[in-house]
């Protein structure tokens, strides 16, 4: 017997020591070792040292998993590969026509990018590409951790009638001030979801559920749900920058997106009809910082924050119709048809469009562009 | 099983290969046959994909388990080969050899040892047998709101994401085909198994005065018949097409500017000691998808009833049938406030409020809505 208590002590001082090692690999962010149940990946965002955050719609999940691609890179190389989804299907052993690039990240540290590909079977696959090397990442054995998005929120995370608002889609995901910020679309009703989750994920889920509305000319106010944004900082103040389904431009102060709030944004641009909104990115150069937003049957436009700040006074009134053309200074880059956008670094992209020639082309900005 | 199996062997075409020479064909056509075999090519299949494929040793010779990566598989395609990424894995008298995704259906694949072509399979095109079917097209009504927000394609099987922009298409009155008429979502937004679509109309161009709307104008005009067509080209997930070419039609009446009341709404009560369903009729169609969950029978004491709902025809009706025949007493029909109508409206709020306009105040939102019936003799 006591044989046996002596086995259980050392078992038990094995799993203590194993959970130990387990933490040990990451205690700042609370990872576990296994293989996350990756449904999908639609959305990628990397988050502090090579942390990169997954979006995945089927499971209505943000992952985030330890890339271990943490090496600081100053010199970023730029990235030109040319008929990218060809070669992505060649390793995948199909035709380009059977996959779909969902995203593209930078990772901020190593200038890596990561690639999430989905063959016509929605089986998803990630990859890393560096200079011309393209290698999928495993996510077998791995430091992550999760949080599910259709949990029952805690009560005052829910919105003003009660009831939370399932995520269908992950429309968009980033990562600011410590917190993942994730927009969601729900399938059955017509609502925005956008919560901000703060990361090392814990087990309380104090998570925010925004509704948002926006004013179009001051006249009619509805719901809408966010296709793409992005974080800037515009006079002192942290907004988000949210693109929509319906109305392009909006921005939210970040401080005001408090659980169980509804937060009325402000549009600053229709950016144009028949147009949606792909992705968006804040770059910088000489002391000004831009804008950049690829569009569905637009060109890249660029915005000057310096532009947006102008009118920082009339953000809480209604915009007037002409404000689009009569106040925030646009400018359409000679760049059509990008897919996916990320930033290289301050002053570059990394663009994935389709070439009028029909190639499908991962390639970098040059500084000239802002 | 085995008889099937015997059957497709028969089928399969297997031309022997000689190294330099000749060319392996192997053809396994039905899920079930899966397996190692130990002189043919199989696949291992999983859901109707080929998840994997058997080399047998003969084809590779005795390869040790540590020089596995001496073996390449890549796709025929007439251009320099590229090694599919993928696990390989020694099995008894096979390699297994699992791509990250799985196979596609109808391509050729070869297979290389030490970069030299030894074998060449193919995998067999989806069966037409197991073609996709668009079970139901909601809303099923033939009359609908010019201001209609959601369309719901429900299929047989999972199907292939990202397509509905390609294969989905509006028509107005036979002639014109409505371009842009729905929204553009990357993802779309499919139920977890990839059978029920949703479908928006752009709400930018339903919207009241957003720009879409100014210039493109709304995607439906009152008075019009319009037909929505899906493709048979549409895949589902395995590669099979879409049965056939679908196609409604339907007419556009009035703007709908009200929220679904459900005080307005009818009820027919059951009889105690029955279990006869509880009725209730909206008065005009609502949300299919949204209709399955947001409805919920009580007891008098907030103790839910179990059972089942069925919503009737043209999403205008529901019927309740308890699993317990119903006890005399007082109930609570209650319904979830998201519930919308056809255009978007739900019990709270508008789907586009005119806040110029100087109405009575709206009601404040409530958590949920109720209506109380009492069952009797």
């Amino acid at each position: 017997m006591k044989k046996m208590y002596f086995l259980l002590a050392v078992a038990g001082a094995g799993l203590a020591l194993l959970a130990t090692t387990t933490r040990f690999t990451h205690p700042k962010y609370g990872f576990t070792i296994g293989t996350p149940e990756i449904k999908s990946i639609n959305s990628l965002a990397f988050g502090p040292d090579g942390v990169l955050f997954i979006g995945d719609s089927k499971s209505a999940t943000v992952f985030a998993v330890d890339t271990k691609d943490a090496a600081a890179t100053s010199q970023a190389a730029a990235i030109e590969i040319k008929n990218i989804d060809q070669k992505l299907a060649a390793l995948l052993g199909t035709d380009a026509q059977n996959i779909t690039i969902q995203d593209i990240a930078v990772n901020p540290l190593s200038k890596s990018v990561y690639c999430a590909v989905q063959g016509s079977d929605g089986t998803p696959v990630l990859f890393k590409i560096e200079g011309d090397k393209i290698t999928a990442v495993s996510t077998k054995n791995i430091p992550f951790s999760s949080v599910a998005l259709n949990d029952a929120p805690a009560e005052d995370a829910k919105d003003k009638r009660g009831n939370p608002v399932r995520v269908a889609a992950i429309s968009d995901l980033g990562f600011a001030d410590d917190k993942v910020l994730v927009s969601g679309l729900s399938g059955k009703e017509f609502n925005s979801v956008f919560r901000s989750i703060p990361f090392p994920f814990t087990n309380k889920q104090d998570q925010a559920t925004l509704e948002i509305y926006h004013a179009a000319h001051g006249k009619y106010e509805t719901l809408s749900p966010i296709r793409t944004f992005t974080t800037a900082e515009i006079a002192g103040k942290k907004y988000l920058v949210a693109s929509y389904t319906c109305t392009p431009l909006v921005l939210f102060p970040l401080d005001e997106l408090k659980p169980g709030t509804h937060v009325k944004g402000r549009t600053v641009a229709e950016m144009g009809s028949g147009n949606s909104p792909i992705d968006m990115v804040t770059m910088k150069k000489g002391g000004e910082s831009f804008l950049m937003m690829a569009n569905s049957s637009r060109p890249v436009f660029k915005v000057k924050y310096k532009s947006i700040e102008t009118y920082q006074g009339s953000l809480t009134t209604p915009v007037e119709e002409s404000f689009a053309t009569a106040g925030v200074d646009f400018v359409s880059l000679p760049v059509t048809n990008v897919i996916q956008l990320d930033k290289l670094d301050d002053t570059r992209m990394v663009l994935l469009q389709r070439r009028s020639n029909g190639s499908l082309d991962l390639w970098t900005s040059s500084e000239r562009y802002l | 099983m085995k008889d099937i199996c015997n059957q497709v062997a028969k089928r399969e075409k297997i031309a022997p290969y000689v190294r330099y020479g000749l060319v392996f064909f192997a053809f396994v056509l039905i899920y079930g046959c899966s397996g190692k075999q130990n002189d043919k090519i199989t696949f291992q299949w999983k859901d109707n994909k080929a998840t994997g494929v058997f080399i047998p040793k003969h084809i590779i010779g005795n390869i040790r388990p540590d020089s596995l990566n001496l073996i390449e598989v890549s796709l025929v395609t007439g251009e320099k080969p590229v090694a599919i990424l993928g696990n390989y894995n020694a099995e008894n008298n096979a390699v297994l050899f699992q791509p990250l995704i799985p196979f596609t259906r109808g391509l050729h694949y070869d297979i290389r040892l030490k970069g030299e072509q030894i074998a060449r399979f193919e995998i067999p095109p989806a069966d037409p047998a197991d073609a996709p079917d668009l079970s139901a097209i909601f809303p099923s009504q033939d009359t609908l709101p010019e201001n209609l927000l959601k369309i719901y394609l429900h299929f047989s099987r999972p199907m292939r994401e990202g397509q509905s922009g390609k294969y989905v298409v509006l028509v107005k009155n036979n002639t014109d085909t409505i371009r842009g008429a729905f929204l553009d979502l990357q993802p779309e937004l499919w139920n977890e198994n990839r059978t029920v679509l949703t479908l928006w109309l752009d709400p930018g161009r339903i919207k009241r005065d957003l720009q879409p709307n100014q210039t493109l104008g709304a995607p439906l005009q009152k008075n019009a018949a319009y037909q929505i067509t899906i493709s048979p080209e549409w895949q589902d997930e395995t590669g099979g097409k879409l049965l056939k070419n679908y196609t409604r039609t339907f007419v556009t009446s009035e703007r709908d500017s009200l929220s679904p009341k459900p005080s307005d709404w009818k009820i027919t009560p059951p009889k105690a000691g029955t279990s006869q369903p509880f009725k209730v009729d909206f008065q005009e169609p609502l949300d299919h998808s949204l209709l399955t969950e947001t409805l919920t029978i009580l007891s008098e004491n907030g103790v839910h009833i179990p059972g089942k709902w069925q919503i009737g025809p043209k999403e205008k009706t529901a019927a309740f049938t308890p699993t317990q025949p119903w006890n005399p007493g007082k109930f609570k029909l209650k319904i979830q406030p998201k519930l919308e109508d056809l255009a978007g409206n739900n019990l709270n709020r508008l789907f586009d409020r005119d806040i110029s306009r100087k109405m009575s105040a709206p009601d404040p939102p409530k958590n949920s809505f109720e209506i109380l019936f009492a069952v009797s003799e």
